[in-house]
């Protein structure tokens, strides 16, 4: 009886929150299943996207450009980090401010600010986007990796494997990276998803990336990117939701 | 010393499955420290949860002289309690954390101001009154958090290993000054540990608990040299366990015949408890029972550890003058110093 | 004296084939600094503080302030005033409905309930800005579902002209991200209230509702205002949901500094797109460093 009075204000929220959230995602996903003038429903707008040629080239594209910035966010942040917590350097505190920094600037000012400064050369290649997205993406990347390693007695452990004769590169590689592999899974999800979707600061900068190429889309068949959009919401929470659910829960969780 | 200030009666508490206490009797008399010692798990904390009323009791009644506590909430039972560690509100300063419990009392703000800066005064900490607690060391948080218990003078003071999350010499330091200020201020006190030194050096009489329920209660002393059952031996003290051969009441152990204290069911080998202050050693070359394996110097007193020749352990606490020539290597006769002993079937 | 000799030797027989990479050892032990230092200030600190000193270039790369009197006159001071209305109001909507689902998913929910719904709230605040719009785009569109509904329960949303591209429009599709994003931030917040203070509070004398008066809301005030403030520099900067539905023609700073780099809109100011972008660095930082700040501090209390 209690048990019921006790849950009824969960069950309340999490029904508001459900007619919220799903009313509008139910309603979309029914307008892009109708099957146009002759009424009834099918999958042929999902369909239509799949077939399209551009759909696998920039979904590829969006991929191997998040790829990237994982790759430049762990080769670039993990030793940093390191060094910072086995050194404690005194520039420590503005290298934590700096990293705070991108947070303070709109994507459209920085997308103005990239245009504006970045040479030719940089700007003529879509190189710049990993490289600008890691910018993006660093306050919640090194807070991430930041948390990870001050939970370990780094020093000692850097220590005890340089004394065995591990160079820097094996002593991150062998010892570091699996001991902080929650956080460094942690941060290559972060960095990737906020890669994936970005938007903004791509289109200001005039690429075209799975997210502006559904904007594009739209222009010629509405269908079409409404099921593009609702794959977008509905498959990474699926995967989210999939993932997060198979992993054991950890004993500081209740 | 009538014991009838604090009456709890038959509680017990079930989390789910797990019988967290069961039937778990208690009475406190006026201005007694009461420690709740045991292992972790044993229930103690429960117990105390359940006077102070942050848990429900599945049955059984908490009386306070003749006032019924039982299904009274939390917030008017009058009672202050210590945690653990970090109980204090972080919005409030050190003054107002301790004013904290006046001010729910509707009493003044002048009053309660000049009341904080008593209790302040007392643990020391005076100087610290316009401080937030997370400027303070742990030890600090802790005094603030017994003088907050105080402020509103509880009927009785419950403590919850106040002393648990400390660095050993702040724990001792801590723990004097707890008794010091429960004797000049006369407060009842219920204390919960796990260490058995803070639970002897500090309290009137120490109950033992073990998987939820009250296995001895009586003062230190009396714990100590007479538990009750192999359990207390066990869990208060240094204890030796060597073997014997029981026959009817009594028991030879290293050539000796002592008498058995407790009732056991079979003769022939046991397991006879003896403590390290009632073992003595001599130096001998032939029928030597053990080996001494080291030495420790505590002091005034040292502990020999030797090795019997089945590989039992066995220390013996002597003074350090005479431990002197019992160097590793030795080999000793031992000889038990007591007339009576507690077995088992071990 | 001998060793020294001996050493000095060794450096010299290295000398050669080093003399040109030769590092100072003290340099050699910031090397992990470098390719941040590196890639931070090239790609970051370089394009703005270019921003800001060409903000202040008229057309023949003078110094002017002219840029900035044009963003603060018509029609982009209406942006500025639209942007900053929309990042209030989406906050102020987002905020409070969020703080109290996050408190009692926190308190109550079960660990997969709290995993999924972090799941749905991942996505919609990461990634859902162009999606979003579309979702909504068939939603409430004329002959979306929701509209359909509605009509037939007698309210007819294109009575009055309804759009998403209209500032309500927008608003209602901000709460989508602005509410997970809540949750997101504050929840934390939430975990961080201890058990320990709601049982002392009890055992010094305290209702709940006194707890609550006294402690549980002056400790959460200030991550509340922190997540406040995140969510509108997140409602005011936004460009993706808003560019997809209103394809660029709607007075909000984000979207006429858009068309100002696209060339969509002229201006006879070469340099007044950079001034705009300073005035919303400007804006943004009046929320995100407090944020910051609160955040700091918060985080001494409860460690």
């Amino acid at each position: 009886m209690s048990k019921v009075r006790s849950q009824l204000s969960l069950i309340v929220v999490l029904m508001s929150l459900g007619i919220f959230f799903l009313l509008p995602m139910g309603a979309a996903f029914e307008y892009s299943i109708r099957n146009g003038l002759e009424g009834g429903y099918s999958f042929k707008n999902y369909l239509w996207a799949i077939r399209e040629e551009d759909f696998v080239y920039y979904a590829l594209r969006s991929f191997w450009l998040s790829s990237l910035t994982v790759v430049i966010t762990l080769m670039v942040l993990v030793p940093l980090l390191t060094w910072i917590h086995v050194t404690k350097p005194r520039v420590q505190g503005w290298i934590d401010g700096l990293s705070l920094l991108p947070l303070v600037i709109p994507v459209v000012a920085f997308a103005v600010g990239a245009q504006l400064a970045l040479p030719d050369v940089v700007k003529n290649t879509v190189l710049e986007l990993p490289f600008l997205y890691f910018i993006l993406s660093l306050p919640y990347a090194y807070r991430a990796l930041d948390i990870g390693l001050r939970a370990i007695p780094l020093k000692t452990l850097v220590e005890a494997a340089r004394s065995s004769g591990a160079n820097w590169r094996r002593t991150i590689t062998t010892v570091i990276v699996p001991i902080t592999r929650t956080a460094v899974l942690a941060t290559v999800a972060l960095t990737f998803a906020l890669s994936l979707g970005e938007y903004t600061l791509t289109v200001l900068l005039h690429w075209d990336t799975f997210p502006t190429w559904v904007t594009f889309v739209a222009q010629e068949n509405l269908l079409g990117a409404i099921a593009i959009s609702m794959m977008t919401l509905i498959i990474p929470f699926l995967l989210l939701a999939a993932i997060s659910l198979l992993t054991p829960s950890s004993k500081n969780e209740r | 010393m009538s014991q009838n200030y604090l009456k709890v009666k038959g509680l017990s508490k079930k989390f789910g499955n797990v019988v967290a206490l069961n039937n778990f009797s208690l009475e406190v008399a006026r201005g007694e420290l009461v420690t709740l010692l045991g292992p972790s798990g044993c229930g103690k904390t429960t117990a105390l949860r359940l006077v102070a009323g942050l848990e429900r009791q599945d049955s059984g009644t908490i009386f306070l002289e003749s006032r019924d506590l039982t299904l009274i909430p939390a917030h008017h039972r009058n009672m202050g309690m210590v945690f653990q560690a970090y109980s204090l509100f972080p919005n409030l300063t050190v003054a107002e954390n301790v004013a904290f419990g006046l001010q729910m009392r509707k009493v003044d703000r002048s009053a309660r101001i000049k009341k904080a800066h008593e209790l302040l005064d007392l643990v020391g900490l005076d100087s610290q009154s316009a401080r937030f607690p997370h400027q303070l060391s742990g030890g600090q948080q802790q005094r603030v958090a017994l003088a907050r218990a105080l402020a509103f003078e509880p009927e009785i003071l419950l403590l919850d290993e106040p002393l648990s999350a400390l660095d050993a010499q702040v724990r001792s330091n801590l723990r004097e000054e707890i008794r010091r200020l429960q004797l000049s201020l006369g407060t009842t006190t219920l204390f919960v540990t796990h260490d058995q030194e803070e639970a002897m050096s500090i309290s009137d009489r120490v109950g033992v608990m073990n998987e939820g329920r009250l296995e001895q209660i009586d003062t230190p002393d009396d714990l100590y040299n007479h538990p009750k059952n192999v359990f207390i031996a066990n869990f208060v003290g240094l204890m030796n366990q060597v073997s014997g051969t029981k026959t009817g009441k009594s028991v030879s152990v290293f050539g000796a015949n002592l008498k058995v204290k407790n009732e056991v069911v079979t003769d022939g080998r046991v397991l006879v408890y003896i403590r390290p202050e009632f073992v003595e050693l001599e130096c001998t070359e032939s029928d030597a029972d053990a080996k001494v394996i080291s030495r420790l110097f505590l002091g005034s007193v040292s502990q020999v550890i030797c090795q019997l020749n089945d590989g039992t352990i066995v220390h013996s606490l002597l003074s350090s003058r005479m431990s002197a020539e019992f160097a590793p290597g030795i080999r000793v006769k031992i000889r038990v110093n007591e007339d009576e002993v507690l077995v088992s079937n071990g | 004296m001998s060793l020294v000799v001996q050493e000095s030797g060794k450096a010299n027989s290295g000398a050669p084939s080093t003399r040109g990479a030769t590092i100072h050892p003290a340099l050699l032990t910031f090397i992990p600094l470098l390719p941040f230092i590196l890639i931070f200030g090239f790609f970051f600190i370089y394009p703005i503080a270019a921003l800001v000193y060409v903000s202040f270039l008229s057309n023949e790369n003078t110094f002017t302030i002219s840029n900035y009197v044009t963003a603060f006159s018509k029609p982009y001071n209406q942006g500025f005033w639209n942007s900053v209305k929309l990042g209030l109001l989406s906050a102020l909507m987002g905020a409070i409905p969020g703080a109290i689902a996050a408190y009692f998913l926190e308190i109550k929910g079960s660990v997969k309930i709290r995993r999924v719904i972090a799941a749905l709230n991942g996505v919609l605040a990461n990634t859902g800005g162009v999606p979003l719009a579309f979702m909504f785009t068939a939603a409430l569109g004329i002959q979306g579902f929701i509209t359909v509904a509605l009509k037939y329960v007698g309210i007819d949303l294109y009575a009055n002209q309804f759009s998403l591209a209209t500032f309500s429009g927008v608003l209602i599709v901000y709460l989508y991200f602005q509410l997970p994003l809540m949750i997101i931030v504050f929840s934390p917040a939430i975990t961080s209230l201890r058990k320990e203070w709601r049982e002392a509070a009890s055992n010094l004398g305290a209702s709940r509702s006194k707890y609550w008066r006294h402690v549980g809301l002056p400790i959460l005030f200030p991550s509340f205002l922190a997540s406040f403030l995140l969510l509108f520099a997140s409602g005011f900067s936004a460009y993706a949901t808003v560019n997809a539905l209103t394809v660029g023609n709607f007075p909000l700073t984000p979207l006429q500094i858009g068309g100002l780099l696209d060339g969509n809109v002229s201006a006879t100011q070469l340099h007044l797109g950079k001034a705009l972008g300073v005035v919303m660095i400007v804006i943004s930082a009046l929320a995100v460093v407090p944020y910051l700040l609160i955040q700091r501090r918060v985080a001494r209390w409860t460690s």
